[in-house]
């Protein structure tokens, strides 16, 4: 609804939605040495995601299948480092040579912040989906009054009543 | 060998959820393997170790937390043996029974098979255990087994409270067990059972009672004996394991592997008679009043129970072997009839007594098993029933004094009842009449029955065998046990005289209380255990409802009202010598903007005003954390805000252009909480501030973030690297809320399908 009412919010969040995600795999790899980190990249591609939800521009995404993977993930990183390390979560630097990009160093810090950026797209996504992202986005066209567009106002305004 | 019983459980636990995938019957056939294999292990060892017991028994430990020196231990002796005998031979064919209770055209099912093999396996631990921890674990294991099992029908609400009142009345024993068994240990030394020392003097009269109220609650002695009527709510085979040979009897088994350590207690004595009085009186008058063919055998099992506690709390060489004897007699005859009532059940379709009649004509190999297993249960010769019951009547007699005259008074009075209620059982049941309508045999179902109630012939007939297992066994709870024998014909004995007049009298009120129509009453303190429960909850309800009434303004008021009151004693710390006001020119001036936001957002009337001034706050300070040098912090709480504009934009859609008016009252109320608050929160941090007293550790943990992390930034190293498994428990409290939130929203999503599910209060 609020692409075929506003056309702009929709070729913009189109537009964007490249350079966000870039800007989000930027944030998630620099994180090492400059600002960054999963948690920053996380809120990135959730923001992109719930936006073109919204949008129309795709499918409602089902945070469930997010969360789980990234906590497994976490989990994973956790005991792996245990069995190849000493203790619990203990970081593992790589270093190696590619072709193109020269020398390449990274550890297991990557796979736990990608974890991380996982959960954290999972939440934001839950949370949009909470305040009602999907309905908004599958609701009916503009061709109906404005109005039917409300869910049933009921328990959305509850926590409104102040007495 | 204990590993390898304990192995081939939990490998029929396997076996069983996988082939109750294709029929429920198969998954019953597949678990019965494992308790056939403990019951030929068991009755090897008994009948290879003869009078003296097993020479060497097994044993076998693991540790389970070994800083708390908690293991799992297990020893066959030949008391531990026999228990397992009894629990493993009537599991193997309770569930050869079970495949034909359930039609052959039943659904797959996994759930039944496991948890009635579950069950069996945590009985299996609980008569091997060796320490007490091991003995209060799967106790528990037995409790929370049963639960699933007597609620198998789960979508029943009657068999949800019956299965409930189980749970709650056992686990609360289990409770009162725990301490009892923490006091012995403590008072003994030594977690193991062969260990136990006498304990008296008020620690032991403490652990007695406890010990004894873990029993009862168990075992369903008067007044805890609510629950197990209840429980004939579960399927028969579920009836005929648990609430005859096994469950029950956990109570009777704690109390004989315990009872070495009071036996100076007379608390134990006293409390124990009293209750297993109670029980026998009670039980068997209840048999007599209700017309249900399982309650009524119930009924008589709380009775039956009643005398095992009684003897047990007598704790004589000859009351103990009587004892064991009884326990191994009711075991056969008590699941022969359960096994009975199940398959007239299942063929009449009813299980009042009223509606039943004349059924010898028509299933007469059932009312063969049932006429002795009853005949056993009333202690009528030629059974294994009638000469457990004379050993039992011998203890008494060789008792003296007052004790010796109560506890003939209780046994003679509890099994003139016994008689009674078996009578009017056959009697209306199977005796003349015009014959029930039945429908074809199961074999499944009658082969299981015959073979329980021939044992106790068999029983009788090779009564030196039985006795070459029982009294070993005794004689391991009791060392005077070994003096005594069963005896298969005393001849015209004090002893005999009394059990014949016992049959005698029995027989005539069973005969005139059978034509008796009175209805049956209702359970007595059954509904009472429900109202306390009822009650708890909907305090909890209401306490909820007052509490969480979902008013978002008062949650937030109630909030900032307990901060400002936790930081009240910061308010007699603030100084403001060491405050810096500034460190560069740019902070006042965006904490001014900030400042300015946030008083225009408090006085602004329109939704998406409040909405754009809140996000001028969060840019000012993400402002403030680039000036102060955190470039990181600066980056998330622009993400943040850029993600509340999101929430903003999808969330204004469904509210009202501008905020509902507040009265006056609670908006000055509202304001002057808010200013406590922001006080409070400024107070805080300038008291805190002050008071530092190392300098931050930033030097090391750059370095380490460097050497060990690999990275310059440090904020992220030490996320993931140096203080990683804090980040691993946040991304899992960030899950735990991303999952509330679905189940929240799906909650609301669904509320008008099922209105029950989210209660809203206002």
């Amino acid at each position: 609804m609020i692409a075929s009412r506003s056309p702009v919010a929709r070729v913009a969040i189109r537009a964007a939605s490249p350079l966000a995600i870039m800007v989000g795999v930027y944030l998630l790899f620099a994180g090492h040495n400059q600002p960054g980190g999963g948690f920053a990249a996380g809120l990135v591609f959730g923001a992109v995601l719930a936006l073109r939800t919204v949008a129309g521009l795709q499918r409602p995404t089902h945070a469930t299948g997010l969360i789980a993977g990234g906590v497994a993930v976490i989990c994973a990183t956790a005991v792996l480092t245990l069995i190849w390390g000493d203790s619990l979560l203990d970081q593992q630097i790589v270093e190696w040579t590619v072709p193109v990009l020269g020398k390449v160093k990274s550890g297991t810090a990557l796979p736990f912040d990608i974890g991380v950026t996982t959960v954290v797209m999972g939440l934001v996504i839950a949370l949009l989906d909470g305040l009602g992202a999907a309905a908004m986005a599958e609701s009916p066209a503009p061709t109906q009054p404005p109005a039917s567009t409300q869910p049933p106002a009921s328990t959305q305004t509850k926590g409104e009543v102040s007495s | 060998m204990i590993q390898l019983v304990l192995v081939a459980h939990v490998v029929g636990l396997v076996g069983a959820a996988v082939a109750g995938r294709f029929t429920m019957r198969a998954g019953l056939l597949v678990a019965a393997i494992a308790p056939a294999l403990s019951f030929a292990w068991a009755i090897t060892e008994l009948v290879g170790s003869g009078l003296a017991g097993p020479e060497s028994p097994a044993r076998f430990e693991f540790a389970w937390v070994e800083r708390l020196d908690l293991r799992f231990v297990f020893l066959a002796d030949s008391f531990a043996l026999l228990a397992v005998a009894i629990v493993s031979g009537i599991g193997a064919l309770v569930f050869v029974y079970a495949s034909g209770y359930f039609s052959p055209t039943a659904a797959a099912g996994t759930r039944f098979p496991v948890f009635l093999l579950a069950f069996s396996t945590s009985m299996l631990g609980l008569v091997l255990a060796e320490s007490v921890w091991t003995l209060f674990f799967f106790w528990e294991m037995t409790s929370v087994t049963s639960f699933l099992l007597v609620g198998h029908a789960h979508t029943n609400t009657s068999v949800q409270d019956a299965a409930r009142r189980a749970l709650m009345i056992t686990g609360g024993g289990g409770l009162a067990l725990l301490a009892g068994l923490l006091l012995l240990a403590r008072e003994t030394g030594s977690s193991l059972l062969s260990e136990l020392e006498v304990v008296s003097g008020t620690s032991g009269t403490v652990a007695a009672i406890l010990v004894l109220v873990g029993v009862a609650t168990k075992s369903a002695q008067v007044p805890f004996h609510v629950w197990l009527p209840g429980a004939m709510a579960a399927p028969t085979p579920v009836s005929a394991y648990l609430h005859s040979a096994t469950m029950v009897k956990a109570g009777i088994i704690l109390m004989a592997v315990t009872g070495s350590a009071f036996a100076d207690s007379s608390a134990w004595k006293i409390v124990g008679f009293t209750l297993g009085s109670l029980s026998m009186i009670w039980g068997g008058i209840g048999a007599l009043r209700h017309r249900d063919a399982k309650l009524i055998l119930a009924w008589g099992t709380i009775s039956q129970l009643g005398l095992l506690v009684t003897l047990l709390a007598l704790g004589t060489g000859k009351a103990v072997f009587a004892a064991v004897s009884i326990v191994v007699a009711h075991a056969l005859f008590k699941a022969t009839l359960f096994l009975v009532v199940g398959e007239i059940d299942i063929r009449t379709g009813t299980r009042e007594i009223d509606e039943l009649g004349g059924l010898y004509k028509t299933m007469p190999l059932a009312t063969a098993a049932a006429v002795l297993a009853g005949l056993s249960m009333a202690g009528a010769p030629p059974l294994l029933g009638f000469v457990a019951k004379e050993a039992a009547i011998e203890a008494s007699l060789e008792l003296a004094g007052t004790e010796r005259v109560l506890a003939l008074l209780v046994l003679i009075g509890g099994s003139v009842l016994t008689v009674a209620y078996t009578t009017r059982f056959l009697w209306t049941v199977f005796g003349p009449g015009p014959a029930t309508v039945v429908k074809a045999r199961r074999w499944a179902m009658t082969v299981p029955a015959s073979v329980l109630a021939l044992s106790g012939l068999v029983g009788y007939v090779l009564l030196g065998s039985v006795n070459d297992v029982i009294i070993p066994a005794s004689t391991e709870l009791n060392a005077d046990a070994f003096k005594y024998e069963l005896i298969a014909w005393p001849g015209l004995k004090d002893a005999f005289v009394i059990s014949m007049a016992i049959l005698v009298v029995g027989i005539g009120l069973g005969a005139a209380l059978s034509r008796s129509q009175r209805v049956a009453p209702e359970p007595l303190g059954a509904s009472g255990v429900d109202r306390g429960l009822d009650g708890v909850l909907s305090v909890a309800r209401r306490a909820t409802a007052r509490v969480q009434h979902g008013s978002l303004p008062v949650y937030l008021a109630i909030m900032a009202l307990t901060v400002s009151l936790a930081a009240t004693p910061f308010f007699f710390d603030v100084s403001l010598d060491g405050l810096v006001w500034w460190d560069h020119p740019l902070q006042m001036m965006l904490a001014l903007a900030l400042a300015a936001s946030a008083f225009a957002g408090a006085f602004v009337d329109s939704r998406l005003g409040a909405a754009l001034t809140l996000g001028a706050v969060g840019i000012a300070a993400a402002g403030l954390f680039v000036v102060q040098g955190a470039p990181d912090l600066a980056l998330t709480q622009l993400l943040v805000e850029t993600i509340i504009v999101v929430g903003f934009v999808v969330g204004l859609g469904h509210l009202g252009r501008s905020f509902p008016r507040a009265q006056v009252g609670w908006q000055a109320v509202r304001i002057s909480i808010s200013v406590m608050g922001g006080l409070a929160v400024m107070a805080g941090l300038i008291a805190t501030s002050a008071h530092r007293t190392a300098s931050a550790p930033i030097g090391e943990i750059v370095e380490q973030a460097v050497d060990e992390g690999g990275g310059n930034n440090v904020v992220n190293v030490i996320l993931t690297d140096l203080r990683a498994l804090d980040t691993l428990g946040e991304v899992v409290v960030l899950a735990t809320v991303a999952i509330g939130i679905l189940a929240l929203a799906r909650a609301r999503d669904g509320s008008q399908d099922h209105d029950s599910d989210v209660e809203v209060v206002t």
